[in-house]
């Protein structure tokens, strides 16, 4: 057996038919609903718990990502969540005994120009002030932790210098659901797949349940985690929702050597690529400017993406792409989560992940515990409630999204 | 006869010889061992060709020199160093019927087609065109021997047959095993097999050490042999159909037909691109992995080079046995045979950076250029200190092409000016300017620029650098919402502009030949040749000085400006960069939209509500603020004073005496004031009670009214 599958715990997965009624029941088995099932479960004794999937657990966006893992964000309530995210997946295999494949490889953060190299010092400033560790680096340094960048990008994009970002990591996507979903089983929590939900169960203004097609689930409460999707859940509820859905691309190559060590991304080009511990190099870039619900990928988009990788790392030309995939963000306007309350009783929502979702799946899961087993949001996730649009108090953090 | 050389060594080919021929005709497996299909349909023979790792040998024709290596054994190939990019040509083609695969059901796909009087273009792996792909459009992807080929077409036609399935048995990774189809090929090439044996289902085990020893029957026979040919039959070769879900294509013949499922897997590898033996699938069901995209994901099956061609049957097989019901494929995904990043690249054009009319100029001025909001501007030209004296204390150019600039007219202009913009606009007399900001619906800052009035129904607009890219859009999308009568004329590329500051900017025109009473006063704009210039000047100030901006035409840019420098020789011209510009607006406290204001930064969060009349009806935004105005709004941005050294722009505002991570805002602009000597600052404070005196750079920073510099504007008007 190789060590892959062989490190893999069990799922152990329930054998009844789904009860008809729950504590919570959560719409969405990604790594959001997963994870806060897990901490109901396991930090706060709520485990008359279910989590229902359309599909199969981690076929959303918790299973198409660059599992990017990271705090280095431009506000100060923002690089606080994901400090606390990022220290969380730090300490997940020793809390679960389950091998995620953490890797810590520190990231880059390229600037191109004067103004690219004001906005990462400026994080560099933030995120230093607020607990994570970021350094603004010049290109000799770059180059050291990076042998393969052309620093002078081509004639085009010369490197002025990065923000550094020393706890940058990732972490096998899959695993990471499956370790939520584990624990989640061991704590009896149920975990039904292919069970769409197709409507909400509203008493009054009260959501008290869900519909699927083999019948109705009440609930004291439902947590919307879907990804994709959400302003269709929040709609049943008569939640309208700020948020606008886009596709975000990526490929992988083959397997090569172990050679590439950061994460890079670059501030003007807009892309990031790294290698993961099967020796693929994962590329990315911004999400498509039109938005749209479809997982297809497009050739325009291999197009740019490989242009742009290859302007920086010339070495990545000869290299051969395996597959790509693509995700569907939930983008808010302010580019930051919407967590928690949403004015509607007993319905509660977990979403505007757009493309930052993975690095925020145990501190978001663990503080919408928190949340529902105290009922009052604590101060990490506070500041990224809905109701902060109607208030004027939005979390605008544009140039940290990876994205534009 | 030609020779490759594979590992080192040269090796002797056939004329028309694939690299794996090649290796097979010299007794050698292409790449370390497994079943060869000589067909692309799995991944056991790719090898590293000229450089290029994972290249399937068995398409890839044998040329004279080509260098092959193999993969080193139970690691990957290394990229390498950077490589010479070698240009690949892309080729944009159009086609009405491309019928993929030409075998008999291609044939005959193509055949009726014809018939029907469509053209046909048929594309086939083996006469060296690849496809890659099948994308929206539709758009086929073709990997060729000149390059890439986009092919976009109306109707597409798969007709790539069937994959032969491999054997999954002990052993299923010597060098030797063939199927069917392979065996024959290299047979016809003239390849000596040896000893061969040509087994079905039958087959239990394969032996041997590094090739195909003996095989190992069912019954208990066992065969000695040199090689397998083991005849399993075959799966659809039905990947592009799985890859494009939504484009329309028809399937036909093998690849569209019902084929039966090989017995369950027992022993042996699966999955030869990942090594995933059938213990390996056998451990994450029994671990309760218990469908086909689990067993895929956490044994990771199926998604290594050939992207489920071998292993797709074994593995619907595997599953359908333990659940009892057969399950369908899995999606594939682009890419479907070889394509490099430097191939995928080919053809494309990243946005370019644009570059002004004087840009020749400052090069030759020995400035330093970088890019910001999409154009190459002058950041200093060696000395942003005396070039902020020049402005302050002489005279200075200033090359602000850039700047959106556009033209409106018709007879509903004041009308939808009025609905766009804040401020108001109808008693803006002709000749005459004023300083306006636009609004997001959200009641957010969005840009900021000019209204000069050139006629009752003509106005002149201008934008920042940044917004003039969606300036146009942004005009010309509200006009026509509101289905208004006004004519857009964007003029940011075909105009530039020069602008003159400093208090003898006057005394500059006045030697260009514009008279004292000509030159507008401060606000006011006039049409005047400026040293033969046809120019239109625009009094305003950015710099805090008196400063005139020359619009003109972009051919006689270089002109202009070259008489200017010239002219202002006695005066003690200079040019200045942004450097010195962003200083010079800092000690004016002008915002600068993008690094002081945020995407959320309403009017009142900058101090200037002065800039929004909520006593006009309607405008773009209103609805917004008179809703936000009556929240409470902690959210400020202050003028602040230090001591030098002026703290880096992103330094965090904290309480005086506060905690370390006790962050209330962050400096969005600073500056070494060679004036006053001391930094002059612009920040937020995000939280009420605002300070007086905050810890910016752990040093003490009061806050400041602004303008620091002249408050009374008596220099802007001089």
């Amino acid at each position: 057996m190789n060590e892959f599958v062989e490190t893999l715990l069990d799922l152990p997965w329930q054998t009844c038919e789904p009860k008809p009624a729950y504590d919570v029941v959560i719409i969405g088995g990604g790594g959001h609903g997963l994870s806060t099932a897990y901490y109901l479960a396991a930090r706060h004794g709520i485990t008359n718990v279910c989590v229902l999937d359309a599909n199969y657990i981690g076929s959303g966006n918790s299973g198409r990502n660059t599992t990017i893992i990271r705090s280095n964000y431009g506000i100060p309530e923002s690089v606080r969540f994901y400090q606390h995210s990022l220290e969380l997946y730090q300490g997940l295999e020793a809390e679960t005994g389950s091998w995620i494949m953490h890797s810590t490889k520190g990231q880059i953060w390229l600037a191109h120009s004067v103004t690219a190299a004001r906005t990462e010092r400026t994080r560099a400033l933030m995120n230093q002030a607020c607990g994570a560790h970021t350094d603004y680096i010049l290109p000799d340094e770059i180059k050291a932790r990076c042998p393969q960048i052309d620093l002078s990008g081509g004639g085009r994009y010369p490197v002025h210098g990065a923000s550094y970002h020393h706890e940058g990591a990732t972490a096998r996507h899959d695993r990471v659901v499956w370790t939520y979903a584990q624990g989640a089983l061991r704590n009896g929590v149920h975990i039904f797949q292919h069970t769409p939900v197709i409507g909400l169960v509203k008493d009054g203004d009260r959501v008290t349940g869900v519909h699927t097609p083999n019948g109705t689930i009440s609930a004291g409460i439902v947590l919307s985690a879907v990804g994709g999707h959400v302003s269709t859940v929040a709609g049943w509820a008569g939640v309208r929702l700020p948020i606008r859905t886009h596709a975000l691309q990526a490929f992988v190559t083959n397997a090569y050597a172990q050679e590439f060590a950061p994460i890079v991304s670059s501030n003007d080009l807009v892309f990031y690529v790294s290698q993961t511990p099967r020796g693929q190099m994962l590329i990315g870039a911004e999400y498509d400017r039109q938005a749209s619900y479809r997982t297809a990928t497009s050739y325009a988009y291999l197009q740019a993406c490989s242009a742009k990788a290859t302007i920086m790392f010339p070495f990545l030309s000869k290299l051969r792409i395996l597959r790509s995939w693509a995700g569907v963000c939930d983008v808010s306007t302010d580019f930051s989560p919407i967590i928690g309350h949403t004015g509607v009783d007993g319905f509660m929502l977990s979403t505007g992940w757009g493309t930052w979702g993975f690095k925020a799946i145990p501190a978001a899961g663990e503080q919408l515990a928190a949340l529902i087993a105290t009922g009052t949001p604590s101060p990490l996730i506070a500041p990224f409630g809905l109701d902060r649009f109607a208030n004027e108090l939005a979390m605008a953090d544009p140039s940290s999204a990876g994205t534009r | 006869m030609s020779r490759v050389v594979y590992d080192g060594t040269p090796i002797e080919y056939d004329e028309g010889d694939t690299l794996a021929i090649a290796a097979v005709r010299n007794g050698q497996h292409p790449a370390r061992g497994g079943t060869l299909c000589l067909a692309g349909d799995c991944g056991n023979c790719v090898a590293i060709v000229d450089g290029t790792p994972w290249v399937r040998t068995c398409q890839t024709p044998a040329r004279p020199g080509s260098v092959v290596r193999r993969h080193p054994s139970g690691a990957h190939p290394s990229p390498g160093g950077p490589e010479q990019h070698t240009a690949v040509a892309v080729r944009h083609r159009r086609a009405h019927h491309v019928v993929i695969g030409n075998g008999e059901s291609g044939a005959a796909a193509a055949a009726a087609a014809r018939a029907q009087g469509d053209t046909v273009l048929m594309l086939d792996a083996a006469d060296g065109n690849e496809v890659v792909g099948v994308f929206d459009g539709p758009t086929i992807i073709v990997r060729t021997p000149s390059g890439i080929d986009q092919l976009h077409a109306h109707h597409i036609t798969l007709a790539t047959g069937a994959a032969e399935i491999h054997p999954v048995c002990p052993g299923n990774m010597l060098a030797g095993i063939y199927t069917p189809r392979a065996a024959a090929a290299a047979q016809a090439a003239g390849v000596d097999l040896g000893r061969i044996a040509v087994v079905g289902r039958n087959l239990v085990a394969i032996h041997g050490e590094v090739g195909v020893s003996a095989i190992e029957l069912a019954d208990g026979t066992v065969i000695e042999c040199d090689t397998v040919v083991a005849d399993l039959g075959s799966a659809p070769r039905d990947l592009l159909a799985r890859m494009a879900p939504m484009v329309p294509v028809s399937v036909v013949g093998p690849a569209a037909a019902a084929h039966a499922l090989p017995p369950c897997p027992q022993e042996g590898v699966v999955c030869p691109c990942g090594k995933i033996t059938v213990e390996d699938l056998d451990g994450v069901w029994s671990k309760g992995f218990n469908e086909l995209e689990l067993v895929k994901r956490a044994s990771l099956t199926g998604v290594g080079t050939c992207q489920g061609g071998v292993c797709m049957p074994h593995l619907r097989a595997f599953v359908a046995e333990r659940s009892g019901s057969e399950p369908q494929p899995f999606t594939a995904r682009p890419a479907a045979r070889q394509l490099t990043l430097g191939e995928a690249a080919a053809g494309y054009h990243i946005d370019t950076f644009r570059r002004t009319p004087l840009h020749a100029e400052h090069v030759a001025l020995g400035a330093t250029l970088d890019k910001f909001g999409g154009w190459y501007r002058p950041w200093h030209y060696g000395d942003p200190v005396a070039e902020y004296w020049a402005v302050r204390e002489a005279v200075s150019l200033g090359d602000v092409s850039t700047l959106g600039k556009m033209i409106v007219s018709g007879p509903d202009v004041v009308e939808a000016l009025e609905r766009l913009y804040p401020n108001h606009v109808h008693d803006i007399k002709v000749g005459r300017a004023r300083y306006v900001i636009n609004l997001t619906e959200r009641g957010h800052i969005l840009d900021d620029g000019m209204i000069l009035r050139d006629a009752d129904d003509r106005f002149t607009l201008t934008f920042t650098s940044g917004g003039a890219s969606t300036a146009e859009m942004w005009v010309r999308d509200w006009v026509e919402t509101w289905g208004l009568k006004v004519h857009v004329l964007d003029r940011t590329v075909s105009h530039g502009a020069i602008n003159v500051t400093g208090p003898l900017a006057g005394e500059l025109l006045r030697r260009a030949g514009v008279a004292d009473e000509e030159r507008p006063k401060f606000l006011q704009h006039r049409r005047l040749a400026v040293a033969g210039v046809p120019c239109h000047v625009m009094r305003l100030s950015f710099t805090g000085e008196a400063s005139f901006e020359l619009h003109h035409q972009i051919d006689r840019s270089v002109e202009l400006w070259q008489a200017l420098m010239h002219l202002g020789q006695p005066l003690g011209v200079r040019p200045h960069g942004l450097q010195a510009l962003f200083g010079l607006r800092c000690e004016k406290g002008h915002i600068l939209v993008g690094q002081d204001t945020e995407l959320d930064t309403s009017p009142r969060r900058v101090n200037m509500d002065w800039a929004v009349k909520l006593d006009k009806p309607a405008f773009i935004g209103r609805e917004a603020l008179v809703r936000t105005a009556r929240l409470p709004d902690e959210r400020r941005l202050f003028g602040f004073t230090m001591e030098g050294p002026a703290p880096l722009e992103g330094s965090v505002i904290r309480p005086v005496g506060g905690a370390a991570d006790d962050v209330i805002g962050h400096v969005t602009s600073s500056w070494n004031s060679p004036l006053f000597g001391h930094a002059v600052l612009m920040g937020w404070q995000k939280r009420a009670p605002h300070a007086d005196v905050v810890e910016i750079d752990g040093r003490e920073a009061h806050v400041s009214p602004v303008p620091f510099y002249d408050p009374e504007g008596a220099r802007a008007r001089l």
